[in-house]
C-alpha cells in the first residue's frame, strides 16, 4: 500500500495518469490476496516483454538505450527471491524516464499506436485489462440471466472497477438464498396445483394432446367448484339450516301414496321418494321471504345464484377466450408448413421411448400426409370425384343425424305415453329409455361418422373439423329433441296442475263442509301434510329429468370405459399368448384416447349443467363428484390400457376451438333456462316463486320492500327506454371501438412480426457475407493466415477499445484514435455490426500476443 | 323386455363395424368360403388348382410369367397367402443388395416365393426350402421346375422345419445361412428363429426376412427379437397381399452376432 502510495506521488505529474493509479490503489486495498497475484504476475510479463519491448521501440534510442541498461541491471540486481518491494521501486524509477519520454512519442505521429505508449502504461493498460478479463469472467461464471448481468456491469463501470467484488458478493450472497427459496417455493406451488404430477405422467407418455384433454378437465373442475360453492353455500345450505324442517308443509313431505316406496333405492336410484323432497330439487325450497334469525332471503337468493353462475360462466369462458386469443398472435402459420413440421413437430415432453416411436411414425405420416396434401391440391384432376364424395358424406352424415334425432323424438313421444300412462306399469327399460337411446346414439353415432369422413378424402385436420362439428351437431340435435320434449312435458303438467287447482278448492270446500259443523267456534282442522293434496310441480320434474340424464350420461361414460378399454386390454393382452392372430397389432388391439369425444362429451356434459342447474341446485355438486371420479378414473385408465393415438392435436385452454364450443352451448343451454323462467308461470305449490306470476318478481318485490322507496323510484327511472336504449347504443359503441382497435393492433404485430423476419433475415445475410468480404480484404494486406486472422481480431481489439473508452486510459484511446486511421479504417467500414460480438468474445482487448503484432504491422 | 328403439341405436354401431372391417369380411369371404365351395366342387386341393391354371396360362421357363399368373389367380380367382407382388419387391431389393450364397426359405406352400427368390440369386447360390406338408411340396416342386430351377439351385427338403434346422450342418452341409425367409406357421416363428441361433449357422450380417408379421402376426417373434438384442430390427409396413385395406408387415432381421 505504501509503494502504491508513493508512486502515485511519483507520476503524479500526469493528472490522468494519476486518476488511473487511484483506482488500481483501491483496488489493491480492496484485495491483498490478488494483488500479490498481480504482482507476481506483472513480474512474469515484464520478463516476457523487455524484449520484445525492445525491439518495437528503437526510436528513443537514448532513452532505450538507458532504460535497456538499467533493465539488464535490474535483471541482475533482482533474482527471483528478492523481494517485490525492490522490484516496485525500480519500477517506478523505469516509470518516472518513461513519462519524461512520452512527450516524444506523441509528436512521432506516424508510429502505431501502441508503439508510441511507453513501458509502463503498457503495462497499467495491461493491467486494466486483466481486471476487466477477471471481472468478465467471474460474471460469466455467475448463474444469473443476461439482464442482470449487464446491469451488474454496467454499474461496476460507472462505480470504477472497485465495486465489482463487493456487488458480486453481496448479489451472489443473497442471491444463492434467494434463489433456493424461490425455488422452494416454485415446488410448492407445482405442488398445490391438483393433479399436476398425474397430468405430467400422462404428458410424458402421451404427449400433450391427451394431457390438454386433463388440463381441460381440470379447469371445467375449477369452474363447477365455484358454480358448486355459490349454489351450496348460497342456498342448499340457508335452506337446510334456517328454512322449515322436513315435514312441516305439503311441500316438504312425501305424499301419502308414495310413502310406502319413498325408501327404496330404486325409486332413490331414480331421484324419486325422499331425494325430490330434499333441497336437492327447486320443490323443496319454500317461498317464504326471509327464513331464520339472519332473515335470509332465500328466493332473491335462489333467483340471484341461478343468474350469477351463468353470469359467471359467460366472464370466464370469454376471458380464457380472450386471453388465448392474445397467445395465438398473429400472420400465417400456414407457409413453411414443411419446415415447421422439420423443426417444431417433435413433442419434447414424451419420456418413453414407445411413445416416442409412435410420435415417430406419426411425425412420418403427417410428413407424407403433407406431400400428399401438396400434391393434391397441385393435381386436382378428379375435383368431381371428391365433389361428389363429399356431398355424398354429407348427405349420409345428415341422414344419419335425421334418423338418429327422429328416434329420440319417437322415443320421447312413447316415454310421454308411459308417463301418461302411469310409469310404474312399466319396467326399467321402457323408464329409461330416452336416456339409453341418447347415450347409445351419443356413443355410436361419431363412429360412423369417423367412417364416412374417410370417404372425403380431407386433410386430416380438416377431417377432425369436419368430425367435431358434426358430433356436436348430433349431440346439439339430441340435446334439443330432449328440451322440446320436455317443454311438452312442461305443459302437460301444467295442465295437469290446473286440473289439481280446481280440484283443490273443491277438497278444501269438501274437507270443511263435510267434517266441521256451521258455527266458526270450533279450532282449524290439520290435516297431516303429507294428505294434501298438491301439484305436479313442472320445475321439479324438469330438475330431475336433467339429473337423470347426467348419471346416466356418467354411469354410460364408465361402462364404455371399463368394457371398451379395459375389458378390451385385459382381452388383448391375455388372449394374444394363445390366439390365431396378433391382438394387439391387428384387429381389436388397444384403444387410443378419444381426445375429441372426450372433449366434446364434457362440454356437453358442462351445458346440462348450466341449463338444469336452476331447477335441481345439486346439479354442479354432482357435476363436481363426477369430474373428480373422471379424473381419477380416467387417468387410470389411460396409464393403463390406452396406447397413444397417432394424430396428434392439441385441446384445452391453448385451443380455442374447444372453448368456442364451450361458448356457443353455454348459450344455447342458457336459452331454454332463460325461456321458460320468463316466459312460464311457476307452480302455485312449491319452489321458492309459488304465488308469484313469473320467478323474477322476486327482484321487483325486493325492491318494493327491501330497499328505501327511492331506490325503487330511481330503479324505475333507469329502467325506461329511454335511459336504457341510450346506454346499449354506447356499449355497442364502445364494442365497437374496442374492436377496431384491438384490430389495428393486431395489424401492427403483424407488421412488427414480419418487421423483426426480415431483420434477422438481413442479419444472417451479413454473418453469412463478412467472412469471405473480410479474408478477401484481408488476404490483401497480409499474407500469412496467422496474422491474417489476428489482424481480423485486431480490428475488433481496436474497434472495442473505442467503444469502451471509459475502460482505457483517456490518453491512450486519444492515441489510437489520432494514429489509428490508416490500418484501422479498412477494417472498421468493412465489418458489419453484426460479427462485432464474434470477435469480442474470441479475443478480448489486451491478448498478450496482439500488441506486439499490431506495431509490427504498423511498422510495415 | 328391449323396445325396438334401443336395438335401433345400435344400428350405428352395426353400420361402422361393417364399414370399418370390410377388408376382413371380403378375406373370411374369399379366403375360407369360396376355397370350401370350391374344394366341394372340384375334389382337387387349392394348391393344386392354382398349378393347373399356371400351367394352362403361364409360360414355362419364364419365372416372370410365372409369378404373373400367380398374383393374377390369387387376386381374381381364388386367395392363397404368398408374399405377392408387393412384398415381393422389398424382398427383390433385399436380394440385390446382400447376393445372399446360402438362402433358408422355411413354409415353401406352392413355391411362388422361392421361384422369387431363385431367380434374383446369383450363380452358385443355393436355396434350401421346407415344406412341411406333403401334397404343396409336390405342388411346389411342380412349379419351381416349370420356372426353370434345377436341383443345384433349390433344394426342396419336405420335413417339419423344426427337423430340419437342426440337422442342417449334419445333412446338407450348410455352413453358414446369408438368408432366411419364414413364411411358414407364425406360430413357428419363434420356435425356429431359436433354433437357428442355437445351431450357429447365422452369422454376422446374416438376414432374417419374416412375412405376415402384423396381420396375422408373430407378436412373440417381434418381442423377441426386439429384447434379445442379437438382432437390428426393421418392419416394413405395407398391406396383405391381393387385400388393400389390411395393413401388414415384414420385419428384417439383421444378425448383429454374439457377444
Amino acid at each position: 500500500m505504501l509503494i502504491y502510495l508513493k508512486t502515485f506521488f511519483f507520476v503524479g505529474k500526469d493528472n490522468e495518469f494519476s486518476l488511473y493509479y487511484v483506482e488500481v490503489e483501491e483496488n489493491s486495498q480492496g484485495g491483498q490476496e490478488k494483488q500479490t497475484t498481480r504482482d507476481g504476475k506483472r513480474r512474469r510479463e515484464r520478463n516476457g516483454e523487455v524484449s520484445r519491448r525492445r525491439a518495437s521501440e528503437k526510436r528513443t534510442t537514448e532513452v532505450d538505450t538507458k532504460r535497456a541498461e538499467k533493465k539488464h541491471e535490474k535483471r541482475h540486481k533482482t533474482a527471483r527471491k528478492e523481494g517485490e518491494k525492490h522490484e516496485k521501486r525500480q519500477r517506478r524509477k523505469n516509470s518516472k524516464s518513461e513519462s519524461d519520454s512520452a512527450p516524444e512519442s506523441k509528436d512521432n505521429q506516424a508510429v502505431g499506436v501502441l508503439g508510441s505508449l511507453t513501458p509502463e502504461e503498457l503495462e497499467k493498460l495491461k493491467e486494466a485489462v486483466d481486471e476487466r478479463k477477471k471481472l468478465i469472467a467471474t460474471m460469466r461464471g455467475k448463474p444469473w440471466p443476461m439482464k442482470k448481468k449487464l446491469v451488474v456491469l454496467s454499474c461496476v463501470l460507472s462505480q470504477g472497477v472497485t465495486g465489482v467484488f463487493i456487488i458480486s458478493f453481496l448479489y451472489y450472497s443473497n442471491c444463492q438464498k434467494w434463489m433456493k427459496f424461490q425455488r422452494d417455493f416454485e415446488n410448492f406451488k407445482t405442488a398445490c396445483i391438483p393433479w399436476e404430477m398425474k397430468i405430467k405422467e400422462i404428458e410424458s407418455h402421451f404427449g400433450s394432446s391427451v394431457a390438454s384433454y386433463f388440463i381441460f378437465l381440470r379447469w371445467m373442475y375449477g369452474i363447477n367448484m365455484i358454480l358448486f360453492g355459490l349454489t351450496f353455500g348460497l342456498v342448499m345450505v340457508p335452506e337446510a339450516l334456517m328454512g322449515k324442517p322436513y315435514g312441516s308443509i305439503p311441500r316438504k313431505t312425501v305424499p301419502r301414496e308414495e310413502e310406502a316406496s319413498a325408501m327404496n333405492f330404486a325409486i332413490l336410484w331414480d331421484f324419486g321418494g325422499y331425494a325430490k323432497y330434499s333441497v336437492l330439487f327447486y320443490g323443496y325450497y319454500n317461498s317464504q321471504r326471509a327464513i331464520g334469525w339472519l332473515k335470509f332471503r332465500l328466493p332473491l337468493s335462489y333467483f340471484l345464484v341461478g343468474v350469477g353462475t351463468v353470469a359467471y360462466s359467460y366472464m370466464v369462458v370469454i376471458r380464457t377466450m380472450a386471453r388465448n386469443a392474445n397467445e395465438e398472435g398473429g400472420g400465417d402459420d400456414t407457409s413453411f408448413n414443411f419446415s415447421w413440421k422439420t423443426f417444431t413437430s417433435w413433442d419434447y415432453l414424451i419420456g418413453n421411448p414407445e411413445t416416442a416411436d409412435n410420435k415417430f411414425a406419426s411425425i412420418t405420416t403427417s410428413f407424407k400426409e403433407a406431400i400428399v396434401e401438396e400434391q393434391e391440391s397441385r393435381k386436382d384432376d378428379n375435383i368431381h370425384l371428391t365433389r361428389f364424395l363429399r356431398v355424398l358424406a354429407n348427405f349420409l352424415v345428415l341422414c344419419c343425424l335425421a334418423g338418429s334425432g327422429y328416434l329420440i323424438y319417437f322415443v320421447v313421444r312413447r316415454s310421454q305415453k308411459f308417463a301418461l300412462l302411469g310409469l310404474e306399469n312399466y319396467g326399467w327399460w321402457e323408464r329409461n329409455e330416452v336416456n339409453m337411446v341418447m347415450s347409445l346414439l351419443g356413443m355410436f353415432c361419431p363412429m360412423l361418422f369417423d367412417v364416412i369422413s374417410t370417404l372425403e378424402n380431407y386433410h386430416p385436420r380438416v377431417a377432425l373439423q369436419w368430425q367435431l362439428g358434426r358430433i356436436f351437431a348430433l349431440f346439439l340435435g339430441n340435446l334439443y329433441t330432449f328440451i322440446i320434449a320436455l317443454m311438452d312435458a312442461i305443459q302437460l303438467k301444467r295442465a295437469e296442475e290446473e286440473i289439481v287447482k280446481k280440484n283443490m278448492t273443491i277438497w278444501q270446500a269438501n274437507l270443511y263442509n263435510g267434517t266441521v259443523p256451521d258455527n266458526s267456534t270450533a279450532p282449524p282442522i290439520t290435516v297431516h301434510p303429507a294428505d294434501i293434496p298438491r301439484g305436479p310441480c313442472w320445475e321439479t320434474m324438469v330438475g330431475q329429468e336433467f339429473v337423470r340424464l347426467i348419471i346416466s350420461d356418467t354411469m354410460t361414460t364408465y361402462i364404455t370405459l371399463l368394457i371398451g378399454d379395459f375389458l378390451r386390454a385385459v382381452l388383448v393382452r391375455f388372449l394374444n399368448n394363445c390366439w390365431c392372430w396378433d391382438l394387439e397389432y391387428g384387429f381389436p388391439s388397444y384403444s387410443e384416447f378419444d381426445v375429441s369425444g372426450n372433449v366434446l362429451g364434457l362440454i356437453f356434459n358442462q351445458g346440462m349443467i348450466w341449463m338444469g342447474a336452476f331447477y335441481a341446485p345439486c346439479l354442479p355438486a354432482l357435476n363436481l363428484l363426477r369430474l373428480h371420479v373422471s379424473m381419477y378414473l380416467q387417468c387410470w385408465a389411460v396409464m393403463c390400457c390406452n396406447v397413444p393415438q397417432e394424430r396428434v392435436f392439441k385441446a384445452s385452454g391453448s385451443n380455442n376451438f374447444y372453448m368456442a364450443m364451450l361458448l356457443v352451448i353455454l348459450f344455447l343451454s342458457t336459452l331454454p333456462a332463460i325461456y321458460t323462467i320468463v316466459s312460464i308461470p311457476p307452480s302455485f305449490d312449491c319452489g321458492p316463486f309459488s304465488g308469484k306470476t313469473r320467478m323474477f318478481d322476486v327482484i321487483q318485490e325486493t325492491l318494493e320492500s327491501d330497499f328505501p322507496a327511492w331506490f325503487g323510484k330511481m330503479f324505475s327511472y333507469a329502467s325506461n327506454p329511454g335511459l336504457v336504449l341510450p346506454f346499449l347504443l354506447l356499449l355497442v359503441l364502445a364494442i365497437y371501438y374496442l374492436q377496431s382497435t384491438s384490430k389495428t393492433y393486431k395489424r401492427v404485430n403483424m407488421e412488427l412480426k414480419k418487421k423483426l423476419q426480415t431483420v434477422s433475415w438481413e442479419v444472417q445475410m451479413y454473418v453469412q457475407m463478412s467472412p469471405t468480404q473480410l479474408k478477401g480484404l484481408s488476404a490483401s494486406s497480409f499474407s500469412g493466415v496467422n496474422e491474417e486472422s489476428s489482424s481480423i481480431d485486431e480490428a475488433g481489439h481496436h474497434r472495442q477499445a473505442g467503444q469502451n473508452g471509459r475502460f482505457i486510459h483517456p490518453s491512450q484511446s486519444q492515441h489510437t484514435q489520432n494514429s489509428e486511421p490508416p490500418v484501422s479504417s479498412t477494417h472498421t467500414t468493412t465489418r458489419p455490426p453484426a460479427s462485432r460480438g464474434h470477435t469480442s468474445s474470441g479475443h478480448l482487448p489486451g491478448h498478450p500476443q496482439q500488441p506486439q503484432k499490431n506495431s509490427h504491422s504498423n511498422r510495415r | 323386455m328391449v323396445s325396438p328403439a334401443i336395438a335401433l341405436a345400435f344400428l350405428p354401431l352395426l353400420l361402422t363395424m361393417i364399414i370399418r372391417y370390410r377388408y376382413y369380411f371380403v378375406l373370411l369371404y374369399r379366403a375360407v368360403l369360396i376355397r370350401w365351395v370350391r374344394d366341394c366342387l372340384t375334389g382337387l386341393s387349392r394348391e393344386e388348382r392354382a398349378f393347373q391354371y399356371i400351367l394352362t396360362h403361364a409360360t414355362p421357363g419364364d419365372a416372370q410369367s410365372i409369378l404373373d399368373t400367380f398374383d393374377h389367380w390369387c387376386s381374381k380367382v381364388e386367395f392363397i397367402s404368398h408374399i405377392g407382388p408387393k412384398k415381393g419387391k422389398i424382398l427383390d431389393r433385399l436380394l440385390q443388395e446382400h447376393c445372399p450364397i446360402t438362402v433358408l426359405e422355411l413354409g415353401t406352400h406352392c413355391g411362388y416365393s422361392t421361384v422369387r427368390i431363385a431367380r434374383s440369386l446369383p450363380i452358385g447360390a443355393r436355396i434350401y426350402s421346407v415344406e412341411m406338408d406333403e401334397r404343396n411340396a409336390q405342388v411346389a416342386e411342380k412349379i419351381i421346375r416349370l420356372a426353370g430351377f434345377d436341383e443345384d439351385m433349390v433344394e426342396l427338403i419336405v420335413r417339419p422345419s423344426d427337423e430340419v434346422i437342426p440337422r442342417l450342418r449334419e445333412d446338407f452341409g450348410v455352413e453358414r445361412l446369408d438368408l432366411v425367409f419364414m413364411d411358414h406357421w407364425k406360430r413357428c416363428y419363434l420356435p425356429d428363429l431359436q433354433l437357428l441361433e442355437g445351431s450357429g449357422l447365422l452369422g454376422e450380417g446374416s438376414i432374417i426376412l419374416a412375412d405376415n408379421v402384423i396381420f396375422p402376426g408373430a407378436p412373440n417373434f417381434l418381442r423377441h427379437a426386439r429384447r434379445s438384442g442379437l438382432y437390428e430390427v426393421r418392419v416394413h409396413r405395407a398391406t396383405l397381399e391381393y387385400i388393400r385395406g389390411i395393413r401388414d408387415g415384414m420385419a428384417e432381421l439383421t444378425f448383429l452376432g454374439i457377444k
